[in-house]
């Protein structure tokens, strides 16, 4: 009997997966296995040279970022080729450098292509170019193909820039040297770095290039803030960390917080692109200023907190910004064809803000802990730990009211928006208006 | 609104009950109104600088809003009674909420909602309905096998024909609301512990009675004491170095409790280590922790980021102060003929009364601040570059600093508050060495520009010993008729050609110091302008300056003989200089808001460690809060709840099987959509035989 069960059985096929593999992550194999005993080995070695200049913690940290490295690359596999080229990359900066920072004016890979700085302007101008071939990308796919390799080269050429000037940070003096995290300006490297990683992901996930366009108008605000923070305030330069800052609290928190920042910018500009959707076909001008006097407020911002008058430079920002959204809006029928379905985008969104929560959290409670080391309380409604309350709870109402009460499009696209405005307010606002612990990324 | 509209809200106020009103306070419209007023509040928390004295907001609100705003407390807005009930409101909203819906989660959770009935499935919005030709059992294997591969718990519900599976995973979701939820009451609660709400308690409650006026400790009576086992606090330790405490001070407003501590702190010294920048590197205290109970002593190292904690109370390195610095000073008279000076020897915070001159009133000096360094960078800033290639060559490169710096060290400074006796406070900073400043070799004497931390300084030349007391000596010169009288004579003698008469010479010599003396530049330029041609201006001006520079120059001579010392060839390089700059700094002289002016001879510097101490019992469940939160979330997030019910009938009478599937989720994403496609395509696979 039992017999011809199994001979039934056999007749039919069982139920598998569907072949539908886009969606499922496969099981880690031996590239897994090879990546992560690379970094091993790597950090085996840091561990054994550098033994003396880390405290216990940040050696724990180095031994977790390993595992935690090898399964983001398994999350998501690009992301290992480029961690991979990049440390390459920087290791050979490194070895070039061969202790000497002066070797920076003579060798031509260091001058030109590998020093910090160097490497930093080439994602500066690749950014540019990026943002550019992306709306480029809505009349040719060839540019928008180049768009997301130009974007893929940027946030490379950041990444080792940031790398080696951890390196440039010590060789300058033993006790100079530190994770390049501690100031406005090292920041907002990362944080073009971070958007630009979660938006080349969800372009994948998604197989769409038409939200490009408008994510980079974000890193490219980041990237003209750099550039003028480094030409007129010489604010590329390392300095050394004040007492507070000096702890390996700063390498789980600050980078942790950024992530929220660049997912939170990145919903902000899937907001955008959803309006300008909804927007394809009005013709009505009201329904149309909303949405413009949002934008120019965005590209208003950095211009609100200058304290010493208006500055050349960012009333031309202003309104170079002003005339841009004027005209994404002026082709909002074209561009509207080309974006994702309603759904994607709604859906970008909500993942999008879900991680920027999700992170901005456990930063915030990494901030918690950290203050309770270096200031004797966890919590003392300082500026920054207020706004990042108040960011904190403005996203909590956005998922309460999107999941229980199924807030969608709209709404949700506007609230994103403003969203952004209040982000960008607490953390670049609150360092230049408000005085409190947090005033080392002052302008 | 409608008439129909207001008829309800009319029906509804007259039934508020207690039951509606829990519902009100459990709603999430509520929990979000909250939100946004607590976030409305901290905006204004922000914006407003908290803490500060009322004079500061008097100033800026005018005491009218002062006497509105002071109503709401928003000049502590965050320990204000308003802010605190709105707080608990949150904690009882999400209380409610939670007591309301996690009963019935954990049940869901559990439950496979086995019982659903079968042909109720055809209701789903996302549900598959096929026939396939397998029997019951087989069909009933294969579906089990691949849900159970697909990772989900599965329950069977046997019927007469069919079979019901009803399959769950990732009930974890569930877990995440409570735990997410769930930590905000437990970290409003432990953050309300760790506030001042425990020790404004014990003043209401128990009669304790902040502190307002200054008081030794030991004189301090026991209502103004708070017990040692206080088990919530937050106050700070002054400690000088070599002193011991054991007793710290609360603050609650203006006024002040003292909170004793189960230990005694001596600071043994207190280390500021200094980056090549002057930036401070390190600021960390030495101390001895004694335990009176048992007399043990141990040495420890409290610095910023390393906290000391010991017997449940958690010490930090906050700041760092003046112990009470000895520092020798010599005041210098600023008015009549007497050059001074006279010595005083004070400590740091203590304050003195003293005569000016024969005028029989009096100015309180007040040394306020001693710095043993300062490194300032004396640099223009950033160099001007013309051309985009520099500008980007200038940012290029390594990351390491291209500016040129002009780091000095200033050498030690001392800071003091003069207080005139109509009760005006000046703030005045002097340094105790010469610095050189444009080739200069000056002293620098710093005045607080309108009240701010900004001083704006006299450079005044140093002499020979390296001090201020010759260009003292030349002010008291210049006060003195006589001797500008004789410096006049002296000038027009060495002056005169030969042949002339020496005595015009000297009247206008005579009259340019004079007016110098009583007017400084400024009246000499008023003078010129009043009495000469507009065209010869420039001319005149030049004549007068030298006429000014040489009589001076002879002033100082004079001066010098009269100290016993050693005469100077005037048209020396260097002399020249040192006159030309007492000329413009005596001129400045002119606007000095004090009759006396202070330098530093010599300092014992004794510092002093600032130290918060706390004892915070809602720590542990702020950070149990936290976890939570984070565990929370990600589950909320990251755990996708599934359910599926397949229902599987016998058709009457054959051997095929109908099937009728539905899928569901609490969160129907992009990604539930694709899943349920898999679903679909699976299912869609029992009419398959292998090839």
């Amino acid at each position: 009997m039992a017999q011809t069960i199994t001979a039934q059985r056999d007749q039919w096929e069982d139920l598998t997966e569907s072949g539908d593999t886009r969606q499922v992550r496969g099981k880690p194999d031996w590239t897994d296995l090879l990546f992560f005993a690379v970094l091993s080995i790597g950090a085996a070695y840091a561990l054994f040279t550098y033994s003396e200049s880390m405290d216990i913690y940040e050696k724990w940290i180095l031994v977790g970022t390993v595992p935690a490295v090898v399964w983001l690359g398994w999350l998501w596999r690009p992301l290992r080729t480029y961690m991979l080229i990049t440390g390459v990359s920087a290791l050979f900066a490194i070895w070039l450098y061969s202790g000497n920072l002066a070797r920076a004016d003579e060798n031509f890979f260091l001058q030109y292509f590998f020093a910090s700085q160097a490497a930093i302007l080439w994602m500066c101008l690749l950014f540019l170019i990026a943002t550019v071939c992306y709306w480029g990308g809505f009349v040719s796919n060839t540019a928008a193909w180049l768009g997301t390799t130009l974007a893929w080269a940027a946030t490379y050429a950041g990444s080792v820039g940031l790398l080696v000037r951890w390196r440039e940070g010590h060789l300058l003096g033993p006790d100079l040297g530190h994770i390049p995290v501690s100031n406005l300006y090292e920041v907002f490297v990362l944080f073009a770095i971070v958007t630009s990683l979660f938006y080349l992901y969800y372009e994948r996930r998604y197989a769409t290039r038409a939200l490009g366009g408008f994510v980079m108008l974000v890193i490219t605000s980041i990237v003209i803030f750099l550039l003028w923070y480094s030409l007129t305030r010489g604010a590329h330069e390392i300095e050394p960390l004040v007492p507070a800052l000096d702890s390996w609290w700063m390498k789980l928190h600050v980078p942790t917080n950024f992530i929220g920042y660049g997912t939170f910018s990145l919903a902000a500009m899937v907001g955008f692109a959803y309006l300008v959707k909804e927007n394809g076909e009005t013709t009505s001008y009201k329904k149309l200023a909303p949405l413009f006097i949002l934008g120019v407020l965005l590209a208003a911002e950095p211009m609100v907190f200058r304290t010493d008058g208006l500055s050349a430079t960012w009333m031309l920002y202003f309104g170079i910004g002003a005339v841009l959204i004027g005209t994404i809006l002026a082709f909002r029928r074209p561009i509207a064809k080309r974006l994702p379905k309603f759904e994607v985008l709604d859906d970008i969104m909500y993942r999008a803000i879900a991680i920027g929560f999700a992170f901005f959290t456990v930063a915030t409670i990494l901030g918690a802990l950290w203050a309770a080391d270096a200031w004797g309380a966890y919590w003392q409604w300082d500026p920054k730990e207020t706004w990042a309350l108040i960011v904190w709870l403005n996203y909590a109402a956005w998922l309460h009211l999107r999941l229980m009460k199924g807030m969608r499009g709209t709404i949700a696209a506007y609230w994103a928006l403003v969203g952004l405005l209040i982000t960008g307010f607490a953390f670049l606002g609150v360092n230049m208006f408000l005085s409190g612990l947090h005033s080392y990324g002052e302008l | 609104m409608s008439q129909d509209s207001q008829l309800t809200v009319r029906a509804t106020a007259a039934k508020v009950s207690l039951s509606s009103l829990f519902e009100l306070v459990g709603s999430m419209r509520f929990a979000i109104s909250l939100l946004v007023i607590i976030s409305v509040a901290s905006v204004i928390g922000t914006v407003i600088p908290q803490n500060r004295a009322d004079n500061t907001y008097i100033d800026q609100f005018g005491p009218f809003w002062f006497e509105v705003l002071d109503k709401f407390s928003v000049w502590s807005i965050y320990n204000s009674i308003w802010f605190i009930v709105i707080m608990a409101f949150l904690v009882i909203s999400t209380s409610i909420c939670l007591t309301r819906n996690t009963p019935k989660m954990l049940k869901d959770m559990r439950s496979f909602r086995e019982h659903v009935r079968g042909s109720s499935l055809r209701a789903f919005h996302h549900k598959v309905e096929l026939a396939t030709p397998r029997d019951l059992e087989d069909s009933n294997k294969a579906v089990q096998v691949w849900l159970k591969d697909q990772g989900y718990a599965l329950k069977v519900r046997e019927e007469p024909d069919g079979r019901l599976i009803a399959a769950k995973r990732g009930s974890g979701n569930r877990f995440g609301y409570i735990a997410a939820h769930a930590s905000v009451v437990l970290i409003c609660i432990g953050g309300l512990l760790d506030s001042e709400l425990p020790v404004r308690a014990q003043i209401w409650l128990f009669g304790k009675a902040p502190i307002v006026e200054n008081m030794l400790i030991a004189d301090v009576p026991q209502s103004g004491r708070l017990s040692i086992d206080n088990p919530s606090f937050r106050a700070n330790l002054f400690v000088p170095e070599g002193g011991a405490r054991a007793n710290a001070v609360v603050s609650i407003g203006d006024a002040a409790l003292v909170q004793p501590l189960p230990f005694q702190l001596t600071l043994n010294r207190f280390i500021v280590e200094y980056y090549a920048t002057g930036m401070p590197s390190r600021f960390a205290s030495e101390v001895t922790v004694r335990d009176p109970d048992t007399g043990e002593t141990f040495d420890r190292t409290i610095e910023v980021n390393h906290p000391l904690r010991y017997k449940g109370v958690t010490v930090y390195q906050s700041s760092f102060d003046d112990g009470g610095s000895k520092v020798d000073l010599l005041a210098h008279p600023l008015t009549g003929t007497q050059p001074g000076p006279f010595e005083l020897s004070k400590r740091v915070g203590e304050s003195v009364q003293l005569p000016i001159g024969n005028t029989g009133r009096e100015i309180q000096l007040e040394v306020t601040g001693l710095r043993p360094i300062n490194v300032e960078d004396l640099s223009e800033g950033i160099p001007p570059r013309a051309t985009v290639l520099e500008h980007v060559a200038s940012v290029a490169g390594t990351a390491a600093g291209r500016r040129e710096r002009n780091l000095q060290s200033l050498g030690p400074s001392i800071e003091y508050r003069i207080i005139d006796d109509s009760g005006q406070a000046q703030q005045f900073h002097n340094y105790m060495i010469p610095t050189m400043l444009d080739g200069d070799y000056v002293i620098l004497a710093g005045v607080a520009i309108d009240n701010t931390e900004e001083f704006r300084y006299l450079r005044i030349p140093a002499d020979e010993a390296a001090t201020a007391q010759e260009f003292l000596n030349l002010r008291a010169a210049l006060a003195d008729p006589q001797m500008r009288q004789m410096a006049a004579a002296r000038f027009a003698q060495s002056n005169v050609p030969a042949g002339m008469d020496g005595a015009a010479l000297e009247t206008s010599a005579r009259r340019a110091l004079d007016t110098y003396a009583d007017s400084g530049l400024e009246g000499l330029s008023q003078f010129l302008e009043s009495s000469v041609p507009a065209d010869e201006l420039s001319r005149a001006a030049d004549v007068i300056v030298r006429l000014l520079g040489s009589t001076m120059s002879e002033l100082r001579a004079l001066t010098r003989e009269r100290a016993g010392m050693a005469p100077l060839d005037p048209n020396e390089p260097q002399n020249i200089r040192w006159v030309q700059l007492s000329v413009a700094a005596l001129s400045d002289l002119q606007f000095y808001p004090a009759p006396l002016i202070f330098s530093m001879q010599s300092f014992d510097l004794v510092q002093a460690s600032v130290f918060q101490v706390s004892r915070a019992p809602g720590m542990w469940m702020v950070y149990l809060g936290c976890l939570l939160l984070t565990i929370g979330i990600f589950a909320m997030f990251y755990v996708r709840d599934r359910r599926i019910w397949v229902w599987l009938k016998k058709e009457p009478g054959q051997d095929s099987t109908k099937v009728l599937a539905a899928m569901t989720s609490q969160k129907r994403t992009l990604d539930f959509n694709r899943e349920f496609e898999r679903f679909e395509l699976a299912l869609g696979r029992l009419n398959k035989r292998k090839e």
